[in-house]
């Protein structure tokens, strides 16, 4: 069905003829997906197999890197080259992961030791992304204007920093990081059009997610979410593992032997989702070893504590979300195949589990109805998400003592201050320690960032105000300021995690990636850029003109400096001076942007009973 | 090491204009809900997600007030402390303001009674469940009465009662929980 194109008022109306293509990707720990909306409807991408799932396996031999089956392939010939689940370790550090025999201590950071050299897992999911782009550049020939790309709920702000990064490292423009469970939520949201309280279960190769939303009026609420981000199928191996290695008789095993192992017991986890039982040979791991049976009821019991563990997450979330009960239960995820997982789900929140849409591919779905409606083209979904951030954030305050600043399950994006002061005299300097979690001591929570906050004026103990903000974007990322009110002294930083990649670094992998393609990568660059610029202007002219009044006369002078240079800028071949133009200039405009929209806030809601109006946008 | 502040930053945004709203203690829930919904559905970043920085910026800012906003006048004693401070109120030096001792005395012994060991089923806490509630309620009619009135000593003496009993309530919430 085609529809007529109508421009909202006070959006900009120059580019809505044109359709954008935009993907929703799903970065699993297993698999990866991609998928992207045509006519209405989505389309979950495939191989030239057919294969719409992508193994999230990258090999880096000495030979070159291959990603997905052919480096699965690898696995058991070279289990050290061969990078698997590599999302457990995205925006870790070492210390958190515990020992593992492929881990480069010796970087200073979590990396992979392989023939190509110390690997990051941030380039492992950047090569994971490369390959899905590559993927969606083959069937569709419209360039990718950006990308969804979904994360576990229960990420943090380094694992989402982390996943940021990889896209940045493959080229791709981020839209938005969705949570796991809201876009699985969305793709059922959109598919039923059942209004009400939906639970999303969400068991993946390697993390565990609960949600609880709810949809009224074409608004998708997420109540509460939780989880645990050590929880997964994968755990669910090892008890596999585990059981055959004892009723086996194994002793220790060589990592291509574990490796084996391993494969032969996701195989059984999964031949017991129809069968009652099966029988697992071992001689091809350890020659000589007699075949073991492994009945569902056994493996369920060895399991049982795992699955204690999401219930548990479950009820708290229900609690949380201060709902009695739910509407709907959806089960995300290869691993709610299992059917001890569709029994108890079912049991605790008493609903039978929607399973309609592929477990493995309702992410990927989801996420590319949200992109579609981000890039902004007009025939989209009118619906509107309204995420929460997932732990508590907080500063580290007297005693190590954690002082909750903005609590888990607050609705995104948020901004909020607290004010602190010194606790001696003639103290000067202060000492920012942003942690994120649910606990009261410091030590127990995750360290985000340290900063500093100097040149205070010495004053007794208590006299300075430091007003701290924390802002968390749509994304879930955060931003600290801090700000002495008597003095004025500044102190801002985008929090990053000592222990991931900083902007040089990224930079430099970058300059590489260009080497390697030439010069195209950046005259691509540049165009786009200067097509960026050009719309700036258009768009702060247009807005200058229909209300042009909001700014004063100095404010109205430095925008259009501002514009000037930008325009200066767009005229020359230096990319890195275009890019702080438009930043500047982007920034400039936000006032006479803000002013706008509260101009706008009486039309939103004046006149018309507000009742009917949230109905209407139904239409 | 940052030792909490004493005072607080005053109002930046007044929630009752952003949600084009009389100035009133009562207000209709369903009514602010649709009020949020229109106003996310219009200035959530989502929707400026493709438009330019200044746009994605001022955006992020707004929804995050609609948000706060929104969080405030759900929760009637946050929105009483709301309505104090956006008439220039102190809330943080109401609080020091010492509290009536009989007051205080009855918190405790609620508080006592409502945590005594093995009290879920008994009696004394389905009273002290009762009268927690019902001094709520009274602090709360208090409040809407005094602000109505302009009389913000009053006003304030009754939101600091509000602060003890939303705690008290809460109380209520935990200990009645099913283990």
């Amino acid at each position: 069905m085609v529809l007529l194109q109508i421009a909202e008022p006070g959006a900009a109306p120059e580019h809505t003829a044109e359709r954008k293509l935009a993907l929703g990707i799903d970065l699993g720990t297993t698999n990866s997906l991609v998928a992207y909306v045509e006519n209405g409807a989505v389309v979950v991408l495939r191989d030239e197999e057919g294969s719409a799932c992508l193994p999230s396996v990258v090999h880096y031999g000495a030979e070159g890197v291959l990603v997905g089956k052919p480096a699965e392939a690898l696995a058991l010939a070279a289990p050290k080259d061969t990078i698997a689940s590599a999302k457990r370790y995205l925006g870790r550090d070492e210390a958190e992961m515990g020992e593992t025999d492929y881990v480069d201590l010796e970087a200073g950071r979590l990396a992979f030791v392989t023939s190509q050299g110390s690997v990051t897992p941030v380039e492992v999911a950047a090569a994971l992304l490369q390959a899905l782009r590559e993927r969606a550049e083959a069937a569709v020939s419209l360039p990718i204007s950006g990308v969804v790309i979904t994360v576990p709920a229960y990420f943090d702000d380094a694992q989402r920093l982390a996943t940021r990064q990889a896209a940045e490292l493959s080229g791709l423009n981020v839209l938005r990081l969705l949570n796991e469970p809201t876009s699985a939520a969305i793709a059922y949201g959109l598919d039923s059009r059942e209004e009400g309280v939906i639970a999303v279960y969400d068991l993946g190769g390697g993390t565990f997610d609960i949600s609880i939303l709810r949809l009224e009026r074409g608004v998708f609420e997420v109540l509460a979410t939780g989880g645990d981000s050590a929880l997964g199928g994968d755990d669910f191996d090892k008890q596999l593992v585990a059981l055959l290695t004892e009723e086996g008789g194994l002793g220790k095993l060589d990592p291509s032997q574990a490796r084996q192992l391993l494969q032969k017991a996701r195989a059984a986890k999964e031949a017991l989702t129809d069968a009652n039982e099966v029988t697992v040979a071992l001689d091809s791991v350890v020659p000589g070893t007699a075949s073991v049976t492994v009945s569902r009821e056994l493996f369920n019991e060895r399991c049982a504590p795992l699955v204690e563990r999401s219930l548990d997450a479950c009820r708290q979330c229900l609690a949380d979300a201060g709902v009695a009960g739910v509407d709907q239960v959806v089960l995300v995820g290869g691993s709610t195949r299992m059917p001890i997982i569709s029994k108890v789900v079912g049991e605790v929140f008493g609903r039978k589990p929607l399973d309609s849409i592929d477990p493995d591919q309702v992410v990927a779905m989801g996420a590319a109805r949200q992109a579609d409606l981000l890039v902004g083209n007009r025939d989209a979904e009118d619906l509107l998400l309204l995420d929460v951030i997932p732990l508590s954030l907080g500063v580290e305050t007297y005693g190590g003592l954690v002082e909750r600043i903005v609590p888990r399950n607050t609705t995104i994006p948020v901004a909020r201050a607290q004010e602190f002061t010194t606790a001696r005299d003639g103290q000067t300097g202060l000492v920012v320690h942003v942690v994120q979690g649910e606990r009261e001591q410091v030590g127990d929570c995750r360290s985000l960032a340290t900063f500093e906050l100097n040149g205070i004026p010495p004053m007794v103990a208590g006299a300075a105000r430091i007003e701290v903000t924390f802002r968390v974007d749509a994304d879930g990322l955060l931003e600290v300021a801090a700000r002495e009110a008597t003095t004025n002294a500044v102190a801002h930083v985008v929090v990053k995690p000592a222990f991931g990649l900083d902007d040089d670094e990224i930079a430099a992998m970058l300059r590489a990636g260009y080497e390697h393609a030439a010069d195209d990568m950046r005259a691509r660059q540049l165009t786009e850029a200067r097509v960026e610029a050009e719309q700036l202007i258009a768009g702060i002219e247009s807005a200058l003109a229909a209300d042009g009044d909001l700014l004063d006369e100095k404010e109205r002078h430095q925008l259009q400096a501002a514009m000037t240079q930008l325009g200066a800028a767009a005229e020359g071949a230096d990319i890195e001076r275009l890019r702080e133009a438009i930043e500047v200039t982007g920034e400039a405009s936000a006032t006479l942007a803000a002013r706008r929209m509260d101009r706008s806030i009486k039309d939103a809601l004046g006149g018309v009973a507000v009742a009917a109006l949230a109905g209407d946008s139904e239409l | 090491m940052p030792v909490a502040a004493e005072g607080f930053p005053t109002v930046a945004r007044d929630y009752f204009e952003l949600f084009q709203l009389p100035v009133e203690f009562d207000l209709d829930l369903d009514d602010l809900a649709g009020r949020f919904r229109v106003l996310q559905r219009k200035f959530h970043p989502d929707r400026f997600a493709s438009q330019g920085i200044g746009e994605r910026r001022a955006a992020a800012q707004l929804s995050a007030d609609i948000n706060s906003g929104y969080r405030v006048l759900c929760d009637p004693v946050a929105r009483a402390g709301f309505m104090l401070e956006r008439v220039g109120c102190d809330l943080k030096a109401l609080e020091r303001e010492p509290v009536d001792g009989g007051f205080l005395m009855r918190q405790i012994e609620l508080r006592e009674a409502l945590r005594a060991p093995g009290s879920s089923a008994a009696e004394p806490r389905a009273q002290a469940v009762a009268e927690a509630k019902a001094l709520m309620e009274a602090a709360l009619a208090g409040f809407r009465a005094a602000i109505g009135e302009d009389d913000l000593t009053a006003a304030g003496g009754f939101y600091v009662q509000l602060l003890y009993l939303k705690k008290l309530n809460a109380e209520v919430a935990v200990t009645s929980e099913p283990v």
